[in-house]
């Protein structure tokens, strides 16, 4: 058998592995090791490599982000912060119709904003808000489908330890894609508060009313989340203005959490040892299936099976709109088996390359003579007045800037190579949220969405079927989201400088 | 009770990462904060605002702390390292289980034992690599680049993390075993870990 041919019989070994319930980890780990002898010829070589490749694989300064933030998630619990974010939300909007239960869509935004992961806010906001749904008479499939979509909303607003993996494995800048993520998470908030207003009035008995709530108690309730705030504005603020880097940031995130949690008597030593355990479990699960795939992906690409994939890919010559939709559909499959972080590492190696490979006409050479040549004359460059005249009727054309332009107006790097920079980094950060956006919808689709069963098993009473008929609205839009997403990548990516 | 002796064991070492990673978290944000003041200093000596003062104050050293990047790297690999055992002993490690919830009881108790006992394997092969890694780093002598401790060091920190893994996890392996053989359930699952 060539290498190639063992590169792709791959993968269908690695599914029957995982479809046998051996950890996603693991059975990318075994899938690389073997894959590894029968290309080497023997054991030696993927022994040597595991000589210190775990050791680097641990040892990552950009990786180091992902307990720092699942500590600061669990501290932003300890700090009774989900509740202060649920009752300003309540105060505000719990009188309407369906109150209640955007409000805690609402504080599951907030909660999202300091903690990067979808199970922790699904489990953290339930504890808080499913005893208000159920006392002021909300329809049980109703409140745990609510904060099942409401729980994905601490992946998909920034810090998300999901966009920190896909950022370290397609090498873009994390704090461009946390900004990126932003206006998809809002968008996708306040989808959710939609689909709620339609929801009561489509079955009015779905949800009971609560009473007024004065307004200087309103104020009171809305200054006690300051906390979240300038821990989110510390954070993603001083990560995206380069005060310091992720993992500073992720450092910070943490220690302003914990403290906030130790002021508030949330933080004793039982509550300690508990922080670490739940991020101990969740740190190794995450870093094991890293390890596994950083040895399944190393396989690969001694295969070259990924660059294969891809030439074949262009070579097919179909639109690479067509292209996109297959992988998002497949991601919403897979999604629906297997958990977002798992689905990302074992995928994105394969399909990166080909997205990459692909033309989404993102920026064109003229936007580019356009946006350096007005930064020039945004300095305050001065210039012949013809020449000035010349520039500008070229520009209002939407055309590229000739050789004399660009020479008067002193630019540097308007090239190919950098044009062809900027709008790979335009569709990472883009397909980024896209993968992002649905691999989350996987954990909210019935029948074995895992925010499902993590809501599920806090509220026994309600039998999980119901909570299925109510979450599909939410996927519902979801999905909508995903289409106007694709159709208007600007959308994702305006707030992004290039 | 033998349960009991290796649970406590895990936890002890889930601690330890815990407090390893909390030291990096305030260790990186006293760099942080160092660095800052570092840059006013500066700006207070060239704009000659209270010079003297800051001037002394740099002088004194504040600044960045030299080589956090470095501490960061060992630290934050003992800390995994360390997790690894919890999460072996608590079933956390993530994977897909629509398709066996169909097969018999008996058939996932050995699909499980199989499973466990080639969990083993990996993590001793882990640990077994990793110690023979730290040994040919002790004899190249390699140090870091800033603050020129020898790298070995971090590994045989870490090591400390992978050999308990390897035994918890051959611990969880016959366990398994004799669940298969036998078709008591000895160990419960616990739920899914949080991410």
């Amino acid at each position: 058998m060539s290498d190639l041919a063992i590169g792709i019989w791959s993968f269908p070994a690695l599914l029957v592995l995982i479809f046998l319930r051996v950890p996603i980890g693991l059975a990318m780990f075994v899938a690389g090791l073997v894959g590894l002898m029968l290309v080497g010829g023997g054991p030696l070589v993927p022994f040597a490599r595991l000589k210190s490749e775990t050791f680097t694989t641990f040892s990552s300064y950009s990786l180091s982000i992902v307990p720092m933030f699942l500590l600061m998630g669990h501290f932003a619990t300890l700090g009774g912060m989900s509740q202060a974010l649920f009752k300003a939300a309540q105060s505000w909007i719990g009188h309407r119709k369906g109150g209640v239960a955007m409000a805690a869509v609402g504080a599951c935004a907030g909660f999202g904003s300091i903690c990067g992961s979808s199970l922790a806010t699904a489990a953290t906001m339930s504890r808080v808000a499913l005893p208000e749904l159920r006392a002021y008479g909300y329809a049980g499939g109703f409140a745990t489908a609510t904060l099942a979509a409401g729980g994905t909303l601490g992946i998909l607003i920034p810090p998300s330890v999901v966009l920190v993996i896909y950022a370290i494995l397609t090498e873009q800048n994390i704090a461009k894609l946390f900004l990126a993520a932003f206006i998809p998470g809002l968008m996708a908030a306040l989808g959710y508060v939609l689909v709620i207003s339609l929801y009561v009035r489509l079955y009015p008995k779905s949800a009971g009313t609560r009473p007024r709530v004065p307004y200087g108690e309103r104020l009171k309730a809305l200054f006690a989340v300051w906390p979240v705030l300038m821990v989110f504005i510390t954070v993603v603020g001083g990560i995206y203005g380069g005060i310091f880097t992720p993992t500073e940031g992720a450092a910070v995130g943490a220690f302003g959490t914990g403290l906030i949690a130790w002021v508030n008597g949330g933080l004793n030593r039982s509550s300690l040892a508990e922080s670490f355990f739940v991020t101990a479990r969740s740190t190794a699960m995450i870093f094991f299936i890293v390890l596994g795939a950083a040895f399944y992906n190393g396989f690969l690409a001694l295969t070259q099976v990924p660059q294969e994939i891809a030439a074949w890919v262009g070579a097919l010559g179909v639109s690479p709109w067509l292209v996109l939709i297959l992988i998002l559909v497949f991601y919403l499959i897979l999604g629906c088996l297997m958990d977002s972080l798992s689905m990302i590492l074992l995928t994105i190696p394969i399909f990166w390359p080909v997205i990459q490979g692909l033309d989404f006409a993102m920026v064109t050479m003229a936007d580019l003579h356009a946006a350096r040549a007005a930064e020039a004359l945004a300095k305050g460059l001065s210039l012949a007045p013809d020449m000035l005249d010349s520039i500008q009727a070229t520009l209002a054309q939407g055309a590229e800037l000739t050789r004399e332009q660009i020479r008067a107006l002193g630019l540097r790097g308007v090239n190919e190579g950098a044009l062809t920079r900027i709008n790979i980094e335009q569709t990472a950060i883009w397909f980024g949220i896209l993968v992002l956006i649905v691999v989350e919808v996987g954990l909210i689709t019935p029948p074995v969405g895992m925010n499902l069963f993590i809501i599920n098993t806090m509220d026994r009473k309600t039998p999980i079927i119901e909570t299925y008929k109510a979450v599909m609205f939410f996927v519902a839009s979801d999905l909508i989201r995903v289409v106007i997403l694709v159709a208007f990548p600007a959308i994702t990516l305006f707030l992004i400088a290039w | 009770m033998m349960h009991r002796f290796f649970l406590k064991l895990s936890q002890v070492f889930a601690y330890l990462g815990g407090l390893m990673l909390t030291l990096l978290v305030v260790m990186t944000c006293v760099s942080v904060v160092g660095r800052k003041l570092n840059d006013l200093l500066h700006d207070m000596v060239a704009d000659g605002n209270m010079a003297g003062l800051a001037q002394a104050l740099l002088d004194a050293n504040i600044g960045a702390i030299n080589g956090d990047f470095e501490l960061i790297e060992a630290g934050i690999a003992f800390s995994i390292f360390a997790f690894l055992p919890l999460c072996q002993i608590t079933n956390g490690h993530a994977s897909v289980d629509i398709f066996t919830s169909k097969l018999s009881a008996r058939t996932n108790r050995v699909l499980r034992a199989v499973i466990e006992v080639v969990f083993a394997m990996v993590l001793v092969l882990i640990a077994v690599q990793l110690s023979s890694g730290m040994f040919s780093k002790l004899r190249s002598g390699q140090t870091t680049f800033l603050l020129q401790f020898p790298v070995w060091w971090a590994y045989a920190l870490s090591l400390t993390g992978a050999v308990t893994a390897a035994i918890v996890a051959i611990y969880m392996a016959l366990i398994r075993i004799m669940e298969s053989l036998t078709g008591a359930t000895i160990l419960r699952d616990e739920m899914g870990a949080e991410h």
